[in-house]
């Protein structure tokens, strides 16, 4: 009885050779594994490597497919620079992305490697909250980037760009 | 491969951190410039950053920018960061002049006129500006003249519109008609690319039900088009609404959920969207209503069979899209005319297509045709009435627009066979109106007729007038007010500035927006409206009114009631306060005065 309802499963090895089985349809919100299993065939069985992916990020990646596997598919408006400037994220998204700044950047990597376009979004519009109103210094430090420029020159761009500062 | 590399920021891939910067306002974006020579690289020397940020922050941009052409070109074709950084810069100079003109009265014609120069690319600004919070300080006011710019700028590209057709420039019959959307309304989706987005629109879902449609003859075409725009909610107007206004504007025809419309608006859908689908349709101007004439191509007959002939007449057939989208004999229109009483001689006429220019003066009659039977219909006690308010579009935007299509594009000089004489006289027939309209509701406007109404009237006794005319408004909006000042000699002045009133006699709500301390009118106007028969004469105090109907009167003190504390002003007047006025004050129940350059004490 239960079987007839029982969505079909699939299973993925993961970078560190862990056997994850998951629900075909929640997978599927990757289209790297949904192109996979049409050129398989579908009904095959196999395991699909997963070679960029650890379990533990997967374990994320799967969680927030399993949440949204009910979404609209994502619209071909495949345009980066189509019209949207709203970082707004919904709630059970921002609690999802509060982890360590390693496992988001690996959130957003396997993201793109899997093919999860609003995956991928909520992850680029996390790390751009996190620059927000802050200085550059302060954008320094969070993302641990060295400063290369002379004083110079980081005087120079702060002139070049005084339009924007003067409200 | 190691999993112990967890990643960092700065060592994820471009494409992954370009995606991430898109999401940046552009302050944050020059902030992470400032981080590194990475970085600065992936934003600020980034032209797809900037690119992006003139498509996500602008929505309105004036047709010389050619901008759909420039965002579908190569990306290096133009500066955007440039092209960014100087929208940006207007729209701070829009901001600083319209918090300029809202300080003083004088200057504001130029101050208008001003960010009128920035032209379409404006709209961005003064949309947010109309739309600035309920408590703003100056709420009634900034709405009041923020909308007044708009609108100013958007009628003078629908002047130009016209005047383009009547200098031969090739105007597609649905923009010619648009230019009355844009002359009388205002907000984000009265655009001509609006209105071109829903034509394409229409076209595209055409094709997407009929995928074979090329292949139909003309015939089948002309049907399908018909059926399928009727199916879509495009059935004319039945008749109890038929004179609604808002029947005769092709942009809210086409954006409305409803689409109804006049015969000639819904035949001006139905060219332009067969134009886009490669049929050749055109609106055929019939005694009382408008058809369609779809045209067979040349050497076809409308049932694909090839027939070549030397002559130049083709297979046409005629449809009614108001009201079916069945064939409509061309021997029953005969008839029509026939019992009629049209002579033979000009039967063709009506049988045959109507140009553009025809088009546009019909939609004016329309449109007059429309706001005076809601003029009749909503005569109010007294002559006051606020039926305007419940009019859309506005009337008087909509009766301004039919004037200056009337003069623009009514006949001209040589081309009219009864001669000079009788041209100017109908031109000049417009002329009172057009400058009432234009003193009543919108004296900013003068530089519009400097420019385009003048010229109609060079070397004619009316242009030597009319430039005295604009001479003069732009002197007076130069200088200062002369201050009334509260003293001794103005405590018989009762009232203030902003106070809410109704007209003893004639009970229409009012509001002060000026006093003299006695009758300041001519001669004529004092014995034309018997103030000596007042019980205070003409040395009573006078107040300049504001009232709910949007005219500007001049009242006696003793037929001023002020209004009890629990009267509130009434929605009309709210809409037309902020040309004087701040906001209403509750806590002290009066509106608060924006020309206190004149009036400093009230």
């Amino acid at each position: 009885m239960a079987s007839a309802a029982e969505p079909p499963k699939i299973t993925l090895t993961t970078s560190d050779n862990i056997d994850m089985k998951v629900d075909r349809d929640v997978a599927e919100r990757s289209i790297l594994i949904k192109n996979l299993l049409e050129d398989l065939g579908g009904e095959s069985g196999e395991a699909i490597p997963i070679p960029n992916v650890n379990e533990a990020v997967m374990k994320k990646v799967l969680e927030w497919c399993d949440h949204h596997r009910k979404d609209p598919p994502a619209s071909q408006d495949d345009d980066s620079d189509s019209r949207k400037k709203s970082t707004d994220i919904d709630d059970w998204d921002q609690k999802f992305m509060q982890v360590d700044q390693e496992m988001l950047f690996e959130i957003i990597l396997a993201a793109n490697y899997l093919d999860i376009k609003a995956l991928l979004d909520v992850g680029c519009k996390t790390v751009a909250n996190m620059i927000k109103g802050k200085s550059p210094d302060e954008i320094r430090k969070t993302f641990n980037i060295q400063n290369d420029f002379t004083p110079e020159e980081e005087d120079q761009i702060r002139r070049e760009n005084e339009w924007a500062e003067d409200r | 491969m190691s999993t112990s590399m967890r990643p960092s920021f700065v060592s994820l891939p471009n494409e992954i951190l370009e995606a991430i910067v898109l999401h940046l306002d552009p302050r944050s974006l020059i902030h992470v410039s400032c981080t590194s020579k990475q970085f600065k690289k992936l934003t600020i020397d980034s032209p797809i950053v900037w690119r992006h940020h003139c498509r996500t922050e602008f929505r309105f941009w004036a047709p010389q920018h050619n901008i759909e052409a420039k965002f579908a070109g190569p990306l290096s074709h133009v500066d955007w960061r440039d092209l960014f950084i100087s929208r940006l810069r207007m729209k701070k100079d829009v901001t600083r002049l319209l918090d300029g003109l809202l300080q003083t009265q004088h200057g504001r014609i130029g101050a208008i006129n001003a960010i009128a120069a920035f032209g379409y690319d404006a709209k961005e600004s003064l949309l947010e500006e109309c739309a600035c919070p309920d408590d703003a300080e100056d709420v009634l006011a900034r709405r009041y003249y923020a909308n007044a710019t708009l609108e100013r700028i958007q009628r003078e590209m629908a002047i130009k519109v016209w005047e383009d057709l009547i200098n031969g420039v090739d105007i597609p019959l649905e923009t010619a008609l648009c230019a009355y959307d844009i002359f009388a309304r205002t907000g984000e989706d009265v655009n001509f690319a609006t209105m071109e987005n829903d034509l394409d629109d229409i076209a595209h879902r055409v094709l997407q039900r009929h995928p074979s449609f090329q292949e139909l003859t003309t015939r089948q075409q002309a049907f399908a088009l018909a059926a399928f725009l009727r199916e879509q909610g495009f059935q004319g107007v039945n008749d109890s609404v038929y004179r609604a206004l808002r029947n005769s504007f092709i942009g809210l025809a086409l954006h409305s959920p409803t689409h109804e419309s006049l015969p000639l608006i819904s035949v001006a859908i139905y060219c332009a969207v067969a134009r886009r689908l490669g049929l050749d349709a055109r609106p055929c101007g019939f005694v009382f209503h408008v058809y369609c004439l779809v045209y067979a191509p040349k050497d076809y007959t409308l049932d694909g069979v090839f027939k070549p002939t030397n002559a130049d007449s083709r297979d046409l057939m005629y449809i009614d899209p108001f009201r079916s989208s069945e064939e409509v004999d061309q021997g029953d229109l005969q008839r029509v005319l026939r019992e009629m009483g049209v002579p033979q001689s000009e039967r063709h006429q009506y049988l045959s297509d109507t140009n553009t220019r025809e088009m546009a003066l019909r939609t004016a009659r329309n449109i007059m045709t429309s706001v005076q039977s809601i003029r009749q219909s909503h005569a109010g006690v007294f002559g006051v009435q606020t039926g305007w308010l419940n009019a859309y579009p506005d009337m008087d935007n909509a009766f301004y627009s039919t004037i200056w299509a009337m003069l623009i594009l009514g006949p001209r000089e040589d081309e009219d066979s009864t001669g000079l004489s009788n041209v100017s006289t109908r031109r000049r027939q417009y002329l009172p109106y057009l400058l009432e309209h234009f003193q009543t509701h919108y004296p900013w406007d003068v530089t519009l007729l400097e420019e385009h109404v003048i010229p109609l009237f060079a070397n004619q006794p009316e242009g030597g007038r009319l430039l005295q005319f604009v001479h003069e408004m732009h002197s007076r909006d130069a200088k200062r007010k002369e201050r009334h000042e509260r003293s001794e000699d103005t405590v018989k002045v009762a009232f203030k500035v902003g106070e809410l009133f109704q007209h003893k006699r004639y009970h229409y709500e009012g509001v002060i927006t000026g006093w003299d301390t006695a009758c300041d009118a001519g001669e004529d106007w004092i014995q034309h409206m018997g103030v000596d028969s007042l019980s205070g004469g003409r040395d009573q105090s006078f107040y300049h009114v504001l009232v709910c109907d949007k005219s500007i009167r001049y009242v006696a003190e003793e037929n001023i009631m002020p209004v009890g504390e629990n009267v509130e002003p009434s929605e009309a007047m709210l809409k037309l306060a902020g040309r004087h006025f701040k906001r209403w004050d509750d806590a002290n129940h009066v509106f608060v005065s924006n020309v206190r350059d004149e009036f400093p004490d009230d």
